[in-house]
């Protein structure tokens, strides 16, 4: 019988109300994702799951992929959001490196969790609570021999040398960008700036370019960077929203931009009392895939200072507005046409893709296919013959006629069926 | 005719070359209800027949016995009709037909292949293994398809050098790697004495559980959706 790599430690187990604390605090950061790193059991536990990996979804509808825990609640900093600002008086706790070594690598062990998205508030200072950062993900992966995932947050303001080593043995790092203007920042977050969170962010960037191209030894973020927004508490429109993500996506080379609807646990007269709508973020989510897998721009899905549509997906609203491109045929219609098909998602394109190679399709048959025609029929010709509502007016009628509002938040993105399995749940 | 047989590959390629020549051929393996005055033929495997059966399919399509081989393991009803059908597809166009999505047999057994692998993949993540005394891991579960060995591999590379047993309580079969080899075996229950803190991390995890929720944005059906009903049972935070 062989040993784990742990066996001469001593037992450590966090405390249950510590761990209550530490999750409480942790749980509004949105990203999830344990996708894109590829790293091997090197004679330890655990390895990366490229397609990413949900080990279980709690009754708010999310995923949990990464044990998401602060590694202590105790900050200086007082951003006017944050249930853990210098100003609120709430318990404050700090774990141990090795508590959270040992909660990890349990965890892991029954197979709870894909592994560990590290965060923390600023303790004393932003060297200070990178350097506890540091130290036990260093530990994680040194002494406990853990290879399974890891996300970390980078600390605003801390030294650069520390955000560098951090990102040796981090799959991911994420600074949160948080509010989308400088502005709001400043109003909110007073002791971050856009520049002490870009800074890392470009920093990084770098340095893993610079450690591919000399094909180093080791690892540098191998799932890359991600960011996150606030969305709903202040008052910056979708289209500004969707500028900067698109920014971020093609001048930082971020992995994922995740958009968190505010809810407001705090009271502070610069906040709004009212939660932003789940729908919101819901049509962003869609216009950011829209960016990402679909070759949409931001231009194009909305105006700079206006806001998505609540009552039509992104693409079928952009489609709406360009009812003279449609409707396009099945049979003929190259790919990135029939990916601005509204209703047609990735899976579908490529169903059609592969399909028609052998056959005229009809109608018939796209619906056989569980091509879902909805919205689609308005927008297509199916070996010639059209379906569809003849005006615009009737279009928008038969399209939201029976709709429900908050509703699914089920998303096609597939292109094959690898990209399938961990595009259903999000993970990708 | 109804052509039944006893589920494995052996017999479905030995019945697959009796029935393919006859046009109302439905092939059926374990119980199922018969309606009167349809004549049946019960198929023995036949290791010549089928290796012959196999062979000729190689030729057709290389990939062909891979996807039969997910096809066997589908727990949906109609598993066997899907599979022959999307068979006789590829034997009578004499060629690979997995792409013509158009033609119903080959959507079926997409659709169908799609699932098991699907469910393997969700069991990757929603596995719940527990700590015995002796440091082993024990992991009972009840998947829709006959799929225990199939996610035996990717539990071998992460956990190793951990032995590990994943029992299929349904099928009352498990997937064993004891620290050096693999393999598959009968198991009707198991007998297991826990480690000391294995309550412990249940219990921490049940706290974290309900701790990262958020109570204010409750979506019930999407997180059955997402995590469906029947595979809470071994899941300690349900």
């Amino acid at each position: 019988m062989t040993n784990a790599p742990r066996a001469w430690y001593n037992m450590v187990m966090i405390d249950a109300e510590k761990l209550k604390v530490l999750t409480e605090s942790a749980k509004y950061d949105v990203s999830c994702s344990s996708s894109g790193s590829a790293r091997k059991n090197e004679g330890g536990i655990g390895n990366g799951y490229i397609a990413g990996c949900c080990h279980s979804f709690t009754p708010d509808g999310r995923c949990i992929s990464l044990l998401k825990i602060l590694l202590s609640n105790d900050c200086i900093f007082n951003c006017k959001y944050c249930m853990s600002r210098s100003d609120a008086d709430v318990p404050r706790m700090t774990a141990t490196p090795e508590e959270i070594c040992e909660l990890t690598i349990d965890f892991y062990k029954r197979n709870y969790i894909e592994g560990l998205f590290l965060s923390s508030a600023v303790v004393k200072s932003p060297d200070f609570a990178m350097e506890q950062l540091l130290l036990t993900v260093k530990k994680l992966r040194t002494e406990y021999k853990f290879c399974g995932y890891i996300h970390l947050k980078g600390i605003p303001r801390a030294d650069p040398l520390l955000v560098h080593e951090a990102a040796k043995y981090a799959d991911r790092m994420s600074y949160n960008i948080e509010l989308p203007t400088e502005k709001s920042l400043k109003l909110l977050a007073p002791q971050k700036s856009r520049e002490s969170l870009l800074l890392p962010m470009k920093q990084l960037q770098r340095e893993r370019k610079i450690f591919c191209e000399e094909k180093r030894k080791g690892h540098f973020l191998p799932a890359g960077q991600t960011t996150q927004l606030i969305v709903g508490a202040s008052p910056e429109p979708d289209g500004q929203i969707l500028r900067l993500t698109q920014g971020l996506y093609r001048q930082t080379g971020l992995k994922r931009v995740y958009y968190s609807s505010y809810v407001p646990v705090v009271h502070d007269p610069l906040l709004p009392e009212t939660a932003a709508g789940s729908m919101r973020e819901h049509r962003l989510y869609q216009a950011d895939w829209l960016l990402r897998f679909y070759g949409f721009d931001a231009e194009e899905i909305v105006e700079d200072d206006g806001n998505l549509s609540l009552d039509f997906d992104p693409k079928c609203a952009w489609a709406l507005r360009n009812l003279q491109l449609f409707p396009v045929e099945v049979n003929r219609a190259p790919l990135e046409v029939l990916l601005r098909v509204p209703g047609i998602g990735a899976r579908s394109a490529y169903r059609i893709m592969e399909a028609r190679k052998y056959t005229r399709l009809t109608f018939e048959d796209l619906k056989k296919m569980r091509v879902v025609l909805k919205r689609a029929r308005h927008f297509i010709t199916a070996n010639g013959k059209f379906f569809g509502a003849e005006s615009k007016k009737s279009i928008r009628g038969a399209i939201t006629a029976g709709e429900k509002r908050e509703g699914a938040v089920q998303l096609s993105l597939f292109s094959d069926r690898e990209t399938a399995l961990s595009a259903l749940t999000g993970e990708l | 005719m109804i052509y039944f047989y006893d589920g494995t590959k052996e017999a479905f390629l030995t019945a697959f070359l009796l029935a393919y020549p006859d046009e109302e051929a439905v092939l059926v393996s374990g119980t199922r209800q018969l309606s009167v005055g349809q004549s049946t033929v019960f198929v023995r495997s036949d290791p010549d027949r089928a290796r012959r059966a196999e062979a000729r399919l190689k030729e057709l399509d290389r990939d062909g016995l891979k996807e039969l081989d997910l096809l066997l393991r589908s727990g949906q009803e109609d598993r066997d009709t899907v599979a022959f059908e999307y068979f006789r597809l590829i034997a009578a166009r004499g060629c690979p037909v997995r792409k013509m999505l158009a033609e119903d047999a080959v959507f079926a057994a997409m659709e169908c292949i799609r699932r098991v692998e699907f469910e393997v993949h969700r069991f990757h993540g929603f596995l719940r293994f527990m700590e015995s005394a002796s440091g082993a891991l024990y992991a009972p579960f009840a998947p829709d398809n006959d799929i225990c060995d199939l996610i035996l591999p990717h539990f071998r590379t992460r956990l190793a050098p951990l032995p590990f047993v994943i029992h299929d309580v349904g099928r009352k079969k498990a997937a064993v790697f004891d620290g050096d080899h693999v393999f598959t075996a009968p198991l009707e229950k198991a007998e297991l004495a826990l480690s000391s803190d294995e309550e412990g991390w249940q219990e921490l995890w049940k706290h974290y559980y309900k701790s990262v929720n958020i109570p204010s944005r409750e979506r019930l059906k999407q997180m059955r959706g997402y995590m469906p009903v029947r595979y809470w049972k071994f899941m300690p935070e349900k």
